[in-house]
């Protein structure tokens, strides 16, 4: 059309703002669809599912002599999906019936069913089903379509309070852990994790990843439809470098001590290994799988989580004269023929220090100075050999270091000494001296520390980081990891010293003050102490290691008993029973021995088939 | 007059591009409100609706397209009788729901009459521009233009149908555009809509942010809504600020226009006037719908929550998108008014970036050849008609696409051909038939 009173090219500007805005559309169509798709995506999945998880098996514990010390169980929940249930009638029926094999108040179930039915959401009636009312159950869901039983694996320790201290515990998340967890979609807010020991360290092997029941949900959050079922997947095994029977004997031996509390350190001295690892008291870690809050809040705060063996520090008593002594023999200071005469005390001028024998040893030499723990002796030799050379020997035992264990919150202990004084600016005594060289005054070792100690004698100076993860095992094929020695530092001291060292050691047992750690067939080297301790009564010490003649030493023990008074009579016998228990091969017997060894039968038909959870019972009924 | 062989006027009785788009957009409307309806409880009655306003709306297309469109020049008192007289009978007999008195209740299908009213009202407009087509530069034009809606939008306001308004009231201005209006004349009406409109939404600001009123000024301003002496001060306020301007421009020796301080003043007045005006009609869920668009954040599980949820619906679509029959987000009823102003939604996630991309495209080809039909057509009238056709679609682009990507407050507009709505289909395809005729029956033969 030509008209002159029409300006055509008016409509020109019309079409190219619709081709302007077409263009500003398809931008942000781009935005949204191309570039930001995959998270408008995620947002939508999330929008419409909900997920019933059902708890993997987390990953078994083995000892290294294949007994299992944390295994699952199946454990069965029930749930009511809403759907066909509706009627008052119905849902009232379902709450008595159910009331009487749940024990559960019959309010209490009625009014979370008629929540249920009205929101239309699923709900988890009751959680660890005994297989007794799971049998009465089974016939009640006949009855009643829309409830079912879904099972999960929940944790379980055989043994109770058995390597208690090294396994630890898993509980519920707390506000923190669920803010660092929570993003991570393998966990819900009632899952269970690590809270101390191993559980903690290897939580991400042990875990394994949950399965569970897919529902789809509308807008209101109603329940549309049920989508697939994924699988769980175990968590890895760990198998441990400690061994069963080794760890059996000291935890009987300290449980039946005088006090039953202490520490009982066994490691491995070619490689770092830990064989038994014991403290005392100790908890049972099954009490915190089925947590419910009220009850178990009073129990976690008793909870004797404080692991001995490695945050206990002491005062190492005479165990410290294995370092005097060697700073005796290396600096040559003084002859091992060199006799120094016990009346019983010394007599430091403005003050008298006992030796531990009141009547007096008489004249000492070394090797008797060392076998009977003449504390004069000592004093004598300390003397010469000055306390800078012992606070020396000392840091070379690495005391005052964390051995380096992978567990939370070692210790490091104390080293006292001359030159820890002069960095303090303050004055050194002859006292101290004394002090020092005989284990007492400012030094502090943990178990394990002590434990290390005697190990690096026994394998002639080497300081392995303790380990006590042999291999974390995966399903088939290869381990994921494998524990491995690791050298720390390596002492170098004259052949000499560590033979003179190891003969005194070895009289300590056959005729000496160790003479209850003794084994026909076995070379024991050992040395007892007694930490004084000015709170209550003394602790005993006890450090040994063994071989059998002709090889290298194949463990390395050090034995604390808290408040135990005297190393010889209570904590030698501990150590002579780990080291048996090592050597002999020979079955432990008693209350519980019989557990591991049943245990290890047992542990065999794992509970939880590891590999296929049984969601036979989830696939059918409902909805 | 240029010879045309018999042969080629009969090749070209019908826009092929043009039916071609609108088909696949029905289809693609057609398929969209299926799927979005599926797990609806009123789906019976949806799909019926859908299936019998096809049938029609094709009927409707044919008549419309084999009816010579100068008719409605002829008889335009005619359809501007039927037009008003629809738009009382449906307040008189009509039903109400949501609020809303604009239904018509027939025994199988509702009737909105304020669907076909917007055509008519085109059509009466194109006729009235071309009567006083010398004249259009005059203001007294462009306000006889507003003069001779103002019954249909007084019956609209009644019902009341603010989304109508809201289509309609631009389509007047493209429509005086395209005739050729004075430019000047066109943005006073512009700035006085502006300014009708930005005082609710700053009034609004305010009342979402009540520590504002600390400021006196603020304070002072928010009154203002009241209708009051204060409302009343201000104007004379303005008409005296107006008057000073100009004494100042005097004094300065520019030549600018007292007329221009006069307008501007009372341009000002007058919107801020009808801005109470608009203030205190505003139903509540209308206040929310302006409050959200200001800040998304403040009503997550209200109508923020529904826009966000058709982007997510939209956005999880991706580039190839979920599948018909199984986007999540619109079949579990996560995106609101799914069948009808968010069908878009419902496309984007099942048919995912290509749908949107097809819907888009279509509709800027329809654009493009109505605006094609217009210069082609045998008169004046043709051209207006097509204008103001032309102005609905893209009004309803605009302010569709805009809403569902957020460029734009959540109106309830739906989007003609994709949206279910049986009344709005067959007016729409009225409206494509008349095209249709315009185009059947141009002049040349390109």
């Amino acid at each position: 059309m030509i008209d002159r009173y029409i300006p055509q090219e008016r409509l020109n500007y019309l079409w190219m703002l619709a081709y302007a805005a077409a263009l500003v559309f398809l931008l942000c169509l781009i935005n949204l669809q191309v570039l930001m798709a995959s998270r408008y995506r995620e947002i939508a999945d999330k929008n419409r599912t909900q997920i019933i998880a059902q708890a993997a098996p987390r990953g078994r514990i083995f000892t290294s002599d294949d007994v299992a010390v944390a295994t699952s169980k199946p454990s069965f929940s029930l749930i009511y999906f809403p759907g066909q249930l509706k009627t008052n009638l119905e849902l009232e029926s379902l709450a008595s019936g159910l009331a009487r094999q749940l024990s559960i108040p019959y309010e209490i179930l009625r009014n979370t069913l008629f929540k249920s039915a009205r929101k239309e959401t699923p709900v988890r009636l009751a959680e660890n089903l005994s297989s007794r009312t799971m049998l009465s159950l089974s016939e009640l869901k006949t009855i009643y379509p829309g409830v079912d039983i879904i099972v999960e694996a929940r944790r379980f320790y055989p043994f109770g309070a058995y390597l208690s201290h090294l396994i630890g515990y898993i509980s519920k998340m707390d506000v923190g852990e669920w803010s660092s967890r929570g993003k991570d979609k393998n966990y819900t807010m009632d899952s269970r994790v690590g809270k101390t020991g191993l559980e903690k360290m290897y939580e991400k092997e042990l875990k394994g990843r949950d399965g569970g029941i897919y529902l789809e949900v509308d807008s209101r959050g109603r329940l549309s439809r049920r989508l697939e079922s994924r699988e769980w997947a175990p968590g890895a095994d760990i198998y441990l470098t400690i061994n069963s029977k080794a760890q059996t004997a000291a935890e009987e031996g300290l449980a039946a001590s005088a006090t039953g509390k202490g520490a009982v350190v066994a490691i491995d001295p070619r490689s770092g290994a830990v064989l038994a690892l014991v403290s005392m008291p100790d908890y049972d870690p099954n009490m915190f799988v089925a947590y419910q809050e009220d009850r178990d809040q009073e129990k976690l705060k008793n909870l004797p989580e404080f692991n001995v063996a490695l945050q206990g520090t002491y005062p190492p008593g005479s165990p410290f004269k294995i370092i005097t002594s060697a700073a005796l023999l290396e600096t040559g200071k003084v002859s091992i023929d060199e006799f120094f005469n016990c009346p019983g005390y010394y007599d430091a001028g403005s003050r008298k220090f006992k030796c531990w024998e009141k009547k007096g040893h008489g004249k000492m030499s070394f090797l008797d100075g060392l076998a009977h723990s003449c504390d004069v002796y000592f004093y004598n030799s300390a003397l010469r050999v000055g306390p800078l050379n012992i606070e020396k020997m000392a840091r070379q035992f690495r005391l005052g270091l964390p051995t380096g264990i992978p567990l939370p919150d070692e210790k490091s202990g104390n080293v006292f000494g001359p030159s820890k004084r002069a960095a303090k600016k303050s004055y050194w005594f002859i006292g101290d001296t004394l002090n020092l060289a005989i284990g007492q005054g400012e030094t502090l070792v943990t178990p394990m520390q002590a434990a290390l100690m005697i190990s690096a004698v026994a394998n002639g100076g080497v300081f392995y980081r303790p380990y006590y993860v042999e291999k974390i095992v995966k399903g088939e094929g290869e381990p994921l990891y494998r524990g491995k020695a690791e050298e720390l530092n390596r002492i170098t001291l004259k052949d000499s010293t560590w033979n003179l060292l190891r003969q005194g050691l070895k009289q300590v047992v056959d005729e000496g003050t160790g003479q209850a750690a003794r084994i026909s067939g076995v070379e024991v080297y050992g040395k007892t102490g007694t930490a004084q301790n000015p709170q209550g009564k003394d602790h005993a010490w006890f450090v040994a290691y063994a071989l059998t003649p002709g090889r290298s030493a194949e463990v390395a023990v050090s034995v604390l008993v808290e408040h135990g008074e005297h190393g010889a009579s209570s904590a030698a016998p501990i150590a002579r029973a780990v080291i048996e228990a090592l050597f002999k091969e020979k079955r432990p017997s008693g209350k519980a021995a019989a557990g591991p060894v049943t245990g290890a039968a047992l542990s065999r038909e794992a509970p939880v088939s590891n590999s296929e959870p049984s969601t036979s019972t989830v696939k059918q009924g409902g909805v | 007059m240029i010879f045309t062989p018999q042969s080629a006027l009969k090749k070209n009785r019908m826009d092929w591009q043009l039916f071609a788009a609108v088909i696949i957009l029905l289809a693609l409307g057609t398929v969209a409100v299926l799927s979005s309806v599926a797990v609806l409880p009123q789906q019976a009655r949806i799909v019926r609706t859908q299936f019998i306003a096809l049938p029609l709306a094709l009927i409707a297309f044919s008549a419309a397209w084999s009816l010579n469109y100068q008719i409605f020049q002829d008889q335009w008192r005619f359809v501007y009788g039927l037009t008003l007289m629809s738009l009382v009978a449906v307040l008189v007999f009509g039903v109400a729901d949501k609020g809303a008195r604009s239904w018509f209740h027939l025994p199988f299908f509702s009737v909105q009459p304020s669907e076909f009213a917007r055509i008519g009202l085109i059509l009466v407009l194109a006729n009235y521009l071309d009567k006083r087509i010398g004249k259009i530069r005059e203001l007294s034009v462009v306000l006889g233009a507003f003069l001779l809606a103002l019954p249909v939008f007084f019956l609209l306001i009644k019902q009341p149908d603010f989304s109508a308004i809201l289509i309609t009231l631009p389509i007047i201005l493209i429509m005086l555009f395209a005739a050729g209006a004075n430019i000047s004349h066109l943005a006073i009406i512009l700035g006085y809509s502006f300014i009708s409109g930005l005082f609710p939404v700053l009034w609004t600001l305010i009342s979402m942010n009540p520590e504002l009123l600390d400021n006196q000024l603020v304070n002072y301003f928010f009154h203002l809504s009241d209708l009051s002496w204060n409302a009343a001060f201000f104007v004379c306020g303005i008409g005296l600020a107006a008057y000073l301007l100009w004494v100042l421009s005097v004094k300065l020796y520019s030549n600018i226009s007292g007329v221009v301080f006069a307008g501007a003043a009372i341009v000002i007045s007058l919107g801020l006037f009808s801005g109470i005006m608009v203030k205190r009609q505003m139903r509540e869920y209308q206040q929310k719908r302006l409050e959200v668009f200001l800040s998304p954040e403040t009503d997550p599980r209200g109508a923020g929550y529904n826009l966000l949820q058709a982007r997510v619906a939209i956005g999880s679509g991706g580039i190839l998108g979920r599948g018909i029959f199984s986007g999540t987000q619109s079949r579990l009823g996560f995106v609101p008014e799914r069948h009808t102003d968010f069908i878009l939604a419902v496309i984007g996630e099942e048919m995912g970036f290509w749908g949107t991309m097809l819907v888009s495209g279509l509709y800027v080809l329809l654009l493009r050849r109505i605006m094609n039909t217009a210069k082609l057509a045998r008169d004046r009238f043709g051209y207006l008609v097509s204008c103001g056709i032309f102005g609905m679609f893209m009004v309803y682009f605009f302010i569709n696409f805009g809403m569902i990507l957020g460029l734009i407050p959540v109106a309830g507009v739906p989007l003609p051909l994709l949206s279910y709505g049986g009344s709005n289909m067959v007016a729409t395809l009225t409206a494509i038939g008349i095209m249709q005729s315009i185009y059947a029956r141009r002049y040349a033969l390109v």
